[in-house]
């Protein structure tokens, strides 16, 4: 494996949506409860059951996580698992409707917002605050605001990473005279150009580009441009800034590589893209750090292992500094009607530190989960088994571009994904017109 | 009359109110918001395209579904004493669940080496793979090949039942006075069986304005907004977007379109029973 050298990074920055409107009245239950002391999570309580609601690409780390608890503390986890778009309306019907059965959920951080306004979550602020085992300071700064914090109440703590980097096939690339992955989203679309060009009449194409109509999969797309381009999805006052010079660069970056696609990218879901790529089949694929691992794991039906790379997000127009794109990441949350508050908070703290995420790095079989610490970021046992991945993950140590994440963050995210798909259909007029449409409803929603 | 409630009058009300208020999935009913939600509806781009665009494709795949399933149906009964296993066949796309099939027809439309480019290559076609669930003319049509393929049978099964229960001295007498083929089709079966084929037309064109599975499965409602229906903004602002108001609007705008539509249907498939 190779890793292109690192280029600058630029400073942190975190954007969150303004305007959580609803109360929070129903949530603060176990709140004010004393916090666990590590010893808690030792054993004391055997013979209890926790439900904890997770989404499929963690049903890995689920089994993983269940097994090591009930060893740590005597209580058995019971896994629900949903598809990924499904955990956030499970959880809040669970609650909504008084059934009850969901304690502990990792859903998309994104939806942090939504979920604190519908009283699914609890308030976790006091909790966090005051519990130094959570060692909160050791969480990666760029995914931990975002992950946790709602117009300044901590409602989730870190769970998966998940950061997209560019992973490229070394022999693809070599095959079509490229020595070295591109720095910038120009030089990307003349490899993949290239690449198609030479080799769609074998089935090889230059890229895998995740282009179904989905927030987590369309909108990620985007956003890595939109990173890639130094553009921000709200300005500092937590204001649209969707139809920048920049996000339009990023949307038509998008436009211009969908001809040069694995066929075709309205179609290209996880499934078929990570097909594609275990297959030896596309050039670059943008993914989380995870793919890594996978692609490394001949059981999990990888053709590509040593014959990969990764590296960072490329970068575009005026800006040279390559950024993180928190495209998915997923945070622990308690639910707000739980009984079992003290039992699910020792599972968090747990689950959220620093040894359990080391360990989920570098699981066998893959777990499917990034760093979310810097110690565990910086460990030795990932940096021995994986320090491509290591270094392409350090870009969250500089800053991130992450989604909103107030209240109507998924709303926010389907705007944007609807229209991008108009966008890439030719139904939506020129970049700057769809992301002036788009900046026009999230003007609606957010203010302007 | 309980059933009555339960089933029909507590869901509408329910749609009704979340339609009236500012709901979202987890505290319906905050605000009363009158008609804001259904202002906000009508315009959106989106919604009213979608109802337009549901409407000419349940239109559309409710008459495949009658003619071929006619044919079909026609064709098991000249074959009636052999046709028993083929008959067991026909319910297979029926039985098979919508995701299911969704996922048939993904993979069978999938440009990397799909069943359909593969016929295509087989008759000579070199060119590059064609993308039918990625063209914003043609996606449409994909879904509506699956699901014809899927609710075909249904119509037939219902003529086929029909055919057997036609007075068979009828068309002994038709036979001899010199009819036969099209002629007696046209005036001895078809009057026989219509009302029949207009109740088969009517269910069938109420699960074509119900079409979500496919939809979900095979574009989720791209590419753009070129098979987004209803059902799948419902969906969308209920389960996606936690927006029981708007959710409710839609599911209210889409019953007024199916009853305005299915009216006629009703109507004529009351007047053939009565005839």
């Amino acid at each position: 494996m190779s890793f292109s050298p690192r280029r600058n990074s630029r400073p942190r920055t975190i954007f969150t949506a303004a305007g959580l409107a609803a109360s929070v009245s129903l949530v603060l239950a176990g709140c004010s409860a004393p916090a666990e002391d590590s010893a808690a999570a030792d054993g004391d309580f055997t013979g209890e059951e926790l439900t904890v609601l997770l989404i499929s690409s963690h049903e890995g780390a689920s089994e993983w996580l269940s097994t090591e608890f009930e060893k740590e503390t005597g209580a058995r986890i019971n896994p629900v698992i949903v598809p990924y778009d499904e955990i956030g309306s499970k959880l809040a019907l669970d609650q909504q409707s008084g059934a009850n059965t969901i304690d502990v959920a990792a859903p998309w951080y994104v939806s942090l917002g939504d979920l604190a306004a519908d009283g699914a979550i609890q308030d976790l602020t006091e909790w966090v605050e005051s519990d130094d085992a959570l060692d909160t300071d050791d969480f990666i700064p760029s995914i931990y605001e975002p992950y946790s914090e709602v117009d300044g109440k901590r409602y989730g703590v870190p769970f998966d990473g998940d950061t997209h980097v560019l992973f490229y096939n070394k022999e693809i690339l070599e095959r079509n005279g490229f020595t070295e992955p591109p720095a910038t989203w120009d030089e990307y679309l003349e490899q993949a150009k290239t690449i198609t060009e030479n080799e769609k009449a074998d089935g090889v194409y230059g890229a895998a580009i995740f282009g179904q109509k989905s927030p987590l999969i369309l909108g990620a797309s985007f956003a890595n441009r939109l990173a890639g381009f130094g553009g921000e999805f709200l300005d500092d006052d937590g204001k649209p800034a969707i139809n920048s010079a920049e996000a339009v660069a990023a949307a038509q970056s998008l436009v211009d590589i969908n001809d040069y696609a694995l066929p075709t990218p309205a179609e290209t879901d996880f499934g078929a893209g990570n097909s594609a790529w275990f297959a030896g089949k596309v050039g670059f694929i943008e993914n989380w750090t995870d793919l890594g691992v996978r692609s490394q794991d001949p059981e999990s039906g990888s053709e590509v292992v040593d014959k990969w790379g990764v590296s960072f997000l490329p970068t575009g127009g005026d800006n040279t500094e390559s950024r993180a794109s928190l495209v998915a990441g997923f945070s622990w949350v308690i639910a707000a009607n739980t009984e079992k508050t003290e039992l699910a908070k020792a599972f968090v703290e747990w689950a959220a530190s620093s040894d359990v995420n080391e360990a989920l790095l570098t699981a066998t079989p893959p777990t499917g989960i990034d760093p979310n610490r810097i110690s565990s970021l910086e460990s030795d046992s990932y940096g021995t088994e994986y320090p491509e991945l290591q270094e392409a993950n350090r870009a969250t140590l500089e800053g991130a571009l992450a989604w909103p994440t107030g209240e109507h963050a998924t709303e926010l995210a389907q705007i944007l994904t609807d229209e991008l798909a108009k966008l890439l259909a030719g139904e939506g007029g020129t970049a700057q017109e769809t992301l002036d449409g788009v900046q026009a409803e999230w003007e609606k929603i957010l203010g302007s | 009359m309980l059933s009555l409630i339960v089933l029909g009058f507590y869901p509408l009300i329910f749609i009704v109110l979340t339609a009236l208020s500012e709901s979202s999935l987890g505290r319906p009913f905050q605000e009363w918001v009158g008609t804001a939600n259904l202002e906000a509806a009508l315009g959106d781009d989106d919604v009213v395209a979608s109802l337009l665009r549901n409407t000419i494709y349940a239109i559309f795949v409710s008459a495949a579904s009658a003619v071929l399933g006619v044919a079909t149906a026609l064709a098991l009964f000249r074959s009636a004493r052999s046709g028993a296993v083929v008959r067991t066949l026909l319910l297979l796309p029926m039985i098979t669940p919508p995701v299911v099939v969704g996922i048939l027809w993904k993979l069978i439309f999938n440009p990397s080496g799909g069943l359909f480019n593969t016929v295509l290559s087989f008759f000579g076609y070199s060119g590059d793979p064609v993308s039918v669930l990625a063209s914003p003319t043609f996606a449409f049509l994909g879904i509506a090949v699956a699901d014809v393929w899927e609710w075909t049978p249904l119509i037939a099964l219902l003529v086929f039942a029909a055919l057997l229960g036609q007075d068979p001295e009828l068309t002994e007498a038709a036979a001899l006075d010199g009819a036969g083929g099209i002629r007696l089709f046209a005036q001895i079966t078809l009057p026989a069986i219509a009302g029949t084929i207009a109740a088969a037309f009517l269910i069938r064109i109420v699960l074509a304005f119900k079409v979500f599975d496919l939809v979900y499965i095979m574009t989720a409602g791209g590419p753009g907004q070129s098979t987004t229906v209803p059902a799948y903004l419902i969906y969308q602002a209920a389960l996606q977007q936690f927006d029981l108001g708007r959710a409710g609007t839609i599911t209210l705008l889409l019953a007024v379109v199916v009853t305005v539509v299915t009216l006629p249907v009703v109507a004529i498939t009351r007047r053939l029973h009565h005839d």
